[in-house]
């Protein structure tokens, strides 16, 4: 597919233009936060170098959806979505993130409606990350500040012009007939790569986490599980704002006469996470929902679909109250004192 | 802060070694900028991880129910609060804990300092006595660290401990808070309107994560209301009332018991304005039953008892 | 449509009411035996104690679309478990403070102490309530959104 730019002021009234046929999301500040929005004008779009405090999951995950609503005798599914969307200024963790979620909610043996119907009408617009954070390691999780996983299109930031990478037949649909891209030139390709080179050698993380596999496919009883947890408050903060993860549950709201079946984000941080209704809970406390967490991410998903269920994104790094860092609890577990 | 550092380590060794604990919860250095983080140390050569500074934003209180044995723990002044909330609720025996109280001049709101950076990345921070410098990729810039108080920490009455086996350094001269409920006050002024516009606004960003809630050590409940399914109270989403419920209610339970310690606003990840509520009751409880929580662990919390004489012009 | 339309046209307070069985509910029971008439827009919840009642039933019934809440209990030092009301007294100054401060409106929100023999002043309060919710319109703060 061809590579392409185009002028930044080209492309913001691109999208502008576009809000009127397609319902368009972007990145916009919300007090101290940035979290993806519907614009209206694209004077709201906010890009920084901090990632959006949400992931982009929830414009394909929301947290409360409602799965179908009844009144009386009748029944209503939610309609289709009428107009196509489009989600600009997704981070590569993120854009691939979405690739895994596709394992779950798009899979071989299921294919969630919602979701689907989701992904199917939404274009991906991602933005390469020029500048990593320190938080950041997409680059040990198989990822790359570059990715064009999960993304139709990646914009790579060149200062005046961003370089336009179609990467599905979706995202070249979406350059057809536009006006502002063009060809990109020699000199244009070669900063691009020169761009790319920097990042990547900014991503500053050391981690390894090659044996973790192993190590976790071996130790379930190991005893730093007793500790790795103590300071983990049990809130929901790093499940919620994690790109990648996807336990929900499903309520009944309503009484006799209406009401709504609804999905909404569910952690394993929490209390009632597999309690079963006979009151006992194979996952008791905090030890073994933080070994829980750890496990999904990087055994169990690893053991069903050969992948990490993590990005590097580092958003639960930044945002968890008491500094529980992720990367220390890998470290920990492949190299024990 | 140095010193205070070095004393900390001292203490937990001693206490070690005198056989006084198998458990000590501390402070040890996060692993980013403006971070300090729990620690949990059993042995004496485990000491050295301790720290001090003013990144020791947590209340580590929120570790001490249920703990088994003999804890020692390092407590701000509020933490040590939180302390006399546990013991007066029955929480913990006052035998089983040695506390090391640690006269505090306050913690550096993170917020605050990403408010004045802008989007910049923070890459590193010095502490100094007064200052702190922070690094980024491109810019250095010194903050006064009495700017970047937060408002629990600005108004605090009680910087050193009420409750202490070991004090570490001196105590600190209490700050006079001509009225610690000031803005409390000033949005009692507002309309009920714009109250209401304000309370919509701030709980519109909840994501019922429940940081505030495991981050606060009096909430301690092991089944909580917000699971309670016989009866279900409200709903488990994020749909409107049903965050303003949870709001509402979790403030409530911290009638007579919240210290102020700003661990939950600290801790939730989208900024909502959680002390609007929490300093609310505290404010109608000191005018209402003139009790102040933390203080004296002997005396009953405010609702459990009653007086004849009770303020009841609310009731026709 | 047009039964919302009517519905609103003909728009009635619903009040929901916690009396207490010993003193409220029977000062009830004996306005209604001396057919005092009073507004009919009360649904009664009949508990034990006022001090029975607990601040979620009251955010319950505001969330489920009552326009206004009553809680109504014995006169202190006249509980019949001797001392439920005065914790509900503590306990609804605080609670009745904290729902106002947040903006739900101070005429939704109720609490009085009534006798068994009160027969007249039951049908006072439930006149004042129901005029002060009136006024006030339907509640629209805190209702949870029926599916349509």
């Amino acid at each position: 597919m061809e590579e392409k730019t185009i002028r930044k002021d080209n492309l913001m009234s691109l999208l502008a233009d576009l809000t009127g046929s397609c319902q368009v999301l972007a990145p916009v500040r919300k007090g101290n936060s940035i979290v993806f929005e519907e614009i209206l004008t694209g004077d709201e779009i906010h890009l920084s170098e901090y990632n959006t405090r949400k992931s982009v999951k929830e414009v394909f995950f929301p947290q409360r959806e409602r799965l179908f609503a009844y009144r009386g005798q009748e029944t209503r599914e939610p309609s289709p979505p009428d107009k196509e969307r489009i989600v600009f200024g997704v981070r590569p963790c993120d854009a691939r993130s979405l690739s895994l979620l596709d394992f779950v909610f798009d899979g071989e043996d299921f294919k969630d409606p919602y979701y689907c119907s989701k992904r199917d009408n939404t274009t991906v617009i991602a933005i390469g990350c020029s500048r990593p954070m320190r938080t950041c390691f997409c680059t040990d999780t198989g990822g790359d500040p570059f990715s064009l996983e999960g993304a139709d299109v990646l914009l790579i930031d060149m200062g005046e012009t961003y370089f336009v990478l179609p990467v599905t037949q979706r995202g070249e649909g979406f350059l057809q007939g536009k006006s502002g891209f063009e060809r990109a030139e020699q000199d244009q390709i070669q900063r691009k790569e020169e761009i790319i080179e920097k990042a990547r050698e900014s991503v500053g993380s050391d981690l390894n986490i090659e044996r973790i596999k192993s190590v976790l496919d071996s130790d379930f009883d190991n005893p730093l599980w007793e500790t790795v947890h103590e300071k983990c408050l049990g809130c929901g903060v790093c499940t919620f704002l994690c790109p990648t993860c996807h336990c929900f549950d499903i309520l009944d709201e309503g009484d006799s006469n209406q009401g709504e079946r609804i999905r909404i984000w569910d952690s394993c941080m929490f209390p009632l996470f597999t309690l079963h209704a006979s009151g006992t809970n194979p996952r008791p406390g905090g030890k073994e929902r933080m070994r829980q967490r750890i496990l999904h991410k990087f055994k169990y998903f690893v053991d069903n679909h050969n992948r990490v269920a993590c990005t590097g994104c580092g958003r639960c790094i930044r945002a968890c109250p008491v500094n529980l860092d992720i990367r220390e609890v890998l470290e920990d577990i492949q190299n024990p004192e | 802060m140095g010193d205070s550092s070095k004393q900390i380590r001292e203490a937990a060794r001693k206490l070690f070694e005198e056989n006084k604990v198998d458990l000590i919860i501390g402070f040890e250095d996060g692993s980013l900028p403006l971070r300090a983080t729990p620690c949990f140390i059993r042995r004496g050569e485990d000491a050295e991880r301790l720290v001090w500074n003013s990144f020791c934003e947590n209340n580590l209180a929120t570790y001490l129910p249920k703990k088994k044995g003999k804890t020692g723990i390092v407590a701000k002044g509020c933490d040590s609060r939180s302390i006399v909330g546990f013991l007066k609720e029955k929480q913990i025996e006052r035998e089983n804990l040695v506390i090391i109280g640690v006269p505090c001049e306050g913690m550096i709101d993170r917020k605050a300092v990403e408010e004045r950076l802008g989007e910049r990345e923070i890459l590193s921070v010095e502490e100094g006595p007064e200052e702190i410098v922070v690094k980024g990729t491109d810019y250095e810039e010194k903050m006064k660290k009495e700017d970047l108080l937060p408002e629990s920490c600005r108004i605090c009455t009680h910087r050193n401990p009420v409750l202490y086996d070991v004090l570490i350094g001196e105590a600190l001269e209490e700050q006079k808070v001509a009225d610690p409920f000031e803005l409390i006050r000033e949005f009692e002024g507002r309309t009920a309107e714009e109250r209401w516009a304000y309370f919509c606004g701030e709980t519109e960003k909840c994501i019922r994560c429940y940081a505030c809630r495991n981050a606060c050590p009096i909430c301690y409940c092991e089944a909580c209301y917000v699971d309670s399914s016989e009866p279900q109270w409200f709903g488990k989403s994020i749909e409107s009332t049903d965050t303003m419920i949870f709001h509402i209610v979790r403030a409530f339970h911290t009638t007579g018991r919240c210290v102020d310690c700003g661990a939950c606003i600290r801790a939730c990840p989208m900024d909502v304005d959680l002390r609007f509520l929490n300093k609310k009751i505290e404010k109608d409880v000191l005018e209402l039953f003139s009790f102040e929580a933390g203080e004296d662990p002997d005396e009953p919390p405010p609702l459990t008892t009653y007086k004849q004489d009770d303020p009841e012009e609310f009731i026709k | 449509m047009e039964m919302h339309e009517a519905l609103q046209a003909s728009w009635e307070p619903k009040i929901v009411a916690f009396l207490c069985n010993w003193c409220s509910y029977a000062g009830a029971d004996l306005a209604g035996v001396g057919r005092i008439q009073y507004p009919p827009n009360t649904r009664t919840i009949r508990v034990p104690c006022s001090g029975r009642v607990n601040p979620l039933f009251i955010l319950r019934a505001l969330q489920n679309g009552a326009d206004g809440v009553l809680v109504s209990g014995c006169h202190p030092g006249d509980c019949h478990y001797l001392s439920g009301n005065y914790a509900a007294r503590r306990r609804f100054a605080v609670f009745s403070r904290l729902l106002e401060y947040v903006g739900i409106e101070k005429g939704r929100l109720h609490f009085s102490w009534v006798s068994a023999a009160e027969a007249g002043r039951f049908a006072e309060v439930i006149t004042e309530v129901t005029e002060e919710v009136r006024k006030l319109g339907p509640a629209k703060r805190l209702v949870k959104k029926k599916v349509e």
